[in-house]
């Protein structure tokens, strides 16, 4: 019974603190800008509208077009629930569950992949282009960030991956896990979540044809990848487990508000990059966490 | 009744099946499905286990007594060849009917009998003669499926490819097994472990087995066998075919000491077969081409799980490695089961449109649901998502890894980058399979073709339903499915026998379950919440543009195009682009091809420089008849000289 009120309130917790993220984000773009940006609640407030509205479905599309959002959300949802959170674990731990993160992401990618194919538009096309091919060189440096944790501690299990920081590899691991963030969630300089140019746009440009609740869910879910990252990556610096758990909740909402402001500043002060760099930016990634690995490596052994 | 008694009326059954494929359907069709699910049932039993069966013959055949040995290895890959072998079978009575080919299709039943019972005794064959005689049978069997259509060129071509590299690697094999029974004395199979002195032979195998297989760089038959043969047969040889090469490295890498450095031989060609096999998929435009390079991308996840074993045989029984053997046997079933899927359901879009073209499909959703829908849960099975099985094995093979890095010594380093690349390897397959189900199954029809397309029925469709609700059985409880393997791996290794499964896979399959229920509950309340909000369909918005056309969508060169670009080194892609040129271009296109780089830029080459060298022998023999008197002449006096120079002082 615990068990079960316990899950439902990580899962609350999840659900309500994600939206919050892209606000943080969007007030700190303002403020650089001088400007008085939309209220910090806004996604919220597109939230409830969007599940409201109707929805306008492209006549070649499938029932996949709606589908696949939700499968989509669910995949996070449930890769949200097997993160560990500070002291209190995950929902879900066993041997190996990190694993099944990696691949909870890529299902939620190959839905919004599919669901964006399904209108048959060059645009979603190209924006499902681009999403699975940069992400096979950011899941490359995600299994890499990955495996050198798991060497750091000598374990597979996220629980204990997570609850001491990787030490010196930490300053690289993050890092390259940043630039993965960056990516994985289309910020700057790999995308433009603001623009309105099709052609140079990888997540938006899939959704393009989405509205109403499907639009909401495709919303919430990016949000919540966003927040699944930005806790991945406080934890990966944070020695959670050192820290007594109020301390280490507390340690770890600061750290993923850091985090998020520090999107916003990168976002303010970095253009987009040309595409054909956006490569060179995932490897660098991957040679920040592999640096990382063999730090840990040499920890280790010596 | 035991496992003997289902096999000897399995082999009773496809023998009624080779005899009257000829001129009744119908009893073909059911002693194959009778011979199949007895089969079926004797693996299980071994499987589950029961006894195994052993069995010598009084009477000598060829000169030797036949051996039969079913084991759990035996049993593990008969299994897969049941289920694959029958389905097929269903689907080929509607796919090739004597309607449609008239020319080819009795044959066809009869070969695919064939090709059943000679894949079933080099499963069962425990003596290295008979081994070689079922091993030939098996090989010629595919050799006319694959070229049922030999109208057609380029199937001939296939076929002839096929056929000689299926003798190269035969002719290894004879090396092999005769080699060892002239070390051993006998033509007798079986454990022979503490023999150190065979262990070189293991090169022999790799070499044989590996082309069989389909490892790179020996996989130059497979994508054009695969590609041309009917779509039933490239099911089969994709799913269980291919696996009699993998049978052969399990069973002789388990049955003899493999030389020092084996495993990381074979870990090294699973790597190099998983990335380049995908990476030659995403290039390719013909539908079934790219499924073909996809078996060699699976036939390397399964190298890495056994190379990695060896290793860790070698390093005293770690128990990492029994996750990793582990990983790439079920990996064994799990590709059998998706790619045949896939194979029957590219079939099935080949026999609603005729073309095989990716660039002239799209759209077939609509005319095509339930093949639409099983292709997509082909797909996700193969990219290795949860909840499906692909990702039980993927993860098993992960989990070996992992373990290999945290363990003390020298093979950790060496791990890490078989890891990175076969993470790499999950990403690269997703992309090319939402490629593949976004240009065939989604958007607008790009061709009359596929506009007219229509279901296939419900006997090619129940096949398919059946090998999905197998891949979804193993995802959703791989700890049921894992105990089978767990008999396989101690087979191969028994110091792995008395080791338990991962504590952690009973909790995957929970997640799995959890997962599918959930992601079934939250698609259908959004489904429920878009009617109940109103939903109303227009056309797609083009970027405002009013009249999009079919044209005007996303292809399939293009969709890969980014990852091809990173891998153009290797894949070698053949463009051919006229720009718009002028203030009124009056046209422009662009073509690019990805071809098979190994075959044209290695094979091809090398059999040029072969073809010379004998070009330049043929000028001895001109038809006069002087000169070969002068031949024989000379020869005459270079033996006389030798002999003398022999017998000299």
């Amino acid at each position: 019974m615990t068990f079960i009120l316990e899950t439902l309130l990580r899962l609350a917790a999840w659900l309500l603190a994600a939206p919050l993220l892209p606000g943080i984000i969007n007030k700190v773009k303002a403020w650089i800008a001088g400007r008085r940006g939309p209220p910090v609640l806004q996604l919220y407030y597109d939230l409830a509208r969007l599940w409201g509205k109707g929805v306008v479905m492209s006549t070649l599309a499938s029932p996949g077009f709606i589908v696949g959002p939700a499968v989509a959300w669910v995949a996070l949802v449930g890769a949200a629930l097997i993160m560990p959170l500070g002291g209190a674990g995950g929902a879900l731990s066993f041997r190996g569950d990190v694993l099944l993160l990696v691949y909870l992401l890529a299902l939620a990618r190959f839905c919004t992949a599919w669901a964006a194919l399904e209108t048959g538009s060059a645009f979603e096309g190209m924006g499902a282009a681009r999403e699975v091919s940069y992400a096979v060189l950011s899941e490359v440096a995600l299994i890499t960030a990955v495996l050198s944790l798991s060497v750091q501690t000598g374990n597979v299990t996220l629980t204990d991956m997570l609850a001491l920081s990787v030490g010196s590899g930490a300053v690289l691991l993050a890092a390259g896990l940043f630039a993965v963030l960056l990516a994985e969630n289309c910020r700057v300089p790999f995308d433009d979540p603001n623009t309105h140019l099709e052609l140079t746009m990888i997540h938006e440009a899939m959704i393009l044809d989405h509205s109403g609740p499907p639009l909401a869910v495709i919303l919430h879910g990016a949000s919540l990848k966003l927040l699944l990252f930005a806790v991945l990556l406080s934890q990966v610096v944070l020695p959670l487990g050192r820290l007594s758990p109020l301390a280490a909740a507390g340690a770890l909402v600061g750290t993923v508000l850091g985090v998020t402001v520090a999107i916003g500043l990168v976002e303010s002060l970095t253009a987009r990059f040309a595409f054909r760099r956006v490569p060179l930016l995932l490897t660098a990634a991957f040679l920040l966490c592999l640096f990382a690995l063999l730090l840990a490596r040499k920890g280790g052994v010596g | 009744m035991t496992a003997g008694h289902l096999l000897l009326f399995a082999a009773l059954a496809m023998l009624v099946s080779a005899l009257t494929g000829r001129f009744a359907r119908r009893i073909w069709l059911a002693s194959t499905i009778a011979g199949a699910v007895a089969a079926l049932a004797a693996a299980v039993w071994v499987l589950a286990g029961g006894a195994e069966f052993e069995w010598r013959s009084g009477f000598p055949v060829g000169g030797e007594p036949l051996h039969v040995r079913f084991d759990a290895i035996s049993a593990f890959f008969i299994a897969l060849l049941s289920i694959v072998g029958g389905a097929c079978a269903v689907y080929s009575s509607e796919y090739w009917t004597d309607e449609a080919h008239p020319r080819s299709a009795r044959a066809g039943r009869v070969w695919w009998s064939g090709l059943l019972m000679s894949l079933g005794a080099v499963l069962l064959s425990s003596n290295g003669l008979h081994f070689l005689v079922a091993w030939e049978l098996f090989a010629v069997s595919c050799y006319f499926l694959i070229t049922l259509d030999r109208q057609r060129a380029e199937t001939r071509q296939a076929g002839w490819l096929f056929l000689a590299a299926s003798h190269a690697a035969t002719l290894c094999l004879f090396a092999f097994f005769a080699t060892m029974a002239a070390r051993t004395g006998s033509w007798e199979l079986g454990p022979m472990r503490e023999r150190s002195d065979l262990s070189p032979l293991f090169w022999l195998a790799l070499l044989g087995f590996g082309v069989k297989a389909g490892m790179f760089p020996l996989h130059i038959w497979l994508p054009s066998a695969h590609a041309n043969a009917p779509s039933h047969v490239s099911a089969v040889l994709s799913g269980v075919a291919i696996k009699a090469g993998i049978y052969g490295l399990v069973r002789f890498s388990g049955w003899l000491p493999p030389p020092a450095g084996a495993g990381w031989v074979v870990a090294a060609l699973g790597v190099a077969s998983a990335v380049l096999g995908v990476a030659f998929a995403l290039g390719q435009h013909d539908l079934k081409r790219l499924l073909a390079y996809h078996s060699v991308e699976n036939i390397g996840i399964i190298l890495i799980g056994l190379g990695f074993a060896l290793v860790a045989r070698a390093q005293g029984n770690a128990a990492w490695g029994l996750l990793a053997l582990a990983g790439a046997l079920l990996h064994v079933w799990n590709h059998g089961l998706f790619k045949s899927l896939l194979f029957l359901g590219s079939g099935s879009v080949v026999h609603a449109t005729g073309t095989r073209e990716m660039s002239l499909l799209g759209g077939l959703w609509r005319a095509m649901p339930w093949t639409a829908g099983l292709f997509m849960l082909g797909a996700v099975a193969i990219s290795g998502l949860p909840p499906l099985n692909g990702f039980i094995s993927e993860w098993l093979v992960f989990l070996g890894l992992f373990d290999a890095v945290n363990s003390p010594g020298s093979v950790a380093l060496a791990t890490i980058p078989a890891l990175v690349l076969l993470g790499m390897t999950g990403a690269l397959a997703l992309a090319c399979f939402t490629k593949v189900c976004g240009i065939v199954f989604l958007g607008q029809p790009r061709s009359g073709a596929a506009e007219r397309a229509r279901e296939c029925g419900p006997l090619m469709i129940g096949p398919m339903i059946v090998l999905a609700a197998a891949c979804l059985a193993i995802g959703l409880a791989p700890a049921f499915f894992y105990l089978a393997v767990a008999r396989a791996a101690a087979e191969w290794n028994p110091a792995w026998g008395g080791v338990g499964g991962p504590a952690s896979l009973g909790t995957l399959g929970l997640a799995n379950i959890l997962l599918l229920l959930v992601g079934a509950l939250a698609a259908t309340l959004l489904w429920w919440r878009t009617i109940r909000a109103g939903l109303r369909r227009a056309p797609t918005w083009d970027c405002g543009y009013a009249k999009p056309t079919a044209r005007m969508q996303y292809t399939a060169g293009s969709f890969a195009g980014i990852i091809n670009e990173w891998f153009a080194w290797i894949l070698r892609p053949w463009r051919e682009e006229r720009r718009p040129e002028g203030a009124f271009p009056s046209g422009a296109s662009l073509v690019d091809h990805t071809p098979e780089t190994v075959l044209e830029h290695l094979v091809e080459p090398a059999g040029e420089v072969v073809m010379r060298i004998s070009g330049l022998a043929r000028r001895l023999q001109h038809g006069r008849l002087q000169s070969y008197l002068l031949y024989i002449v000379i020869g005459l006096i270079a033996v006389a000289a030798l002999v003398l120079r022999a017998n000299g002082p």
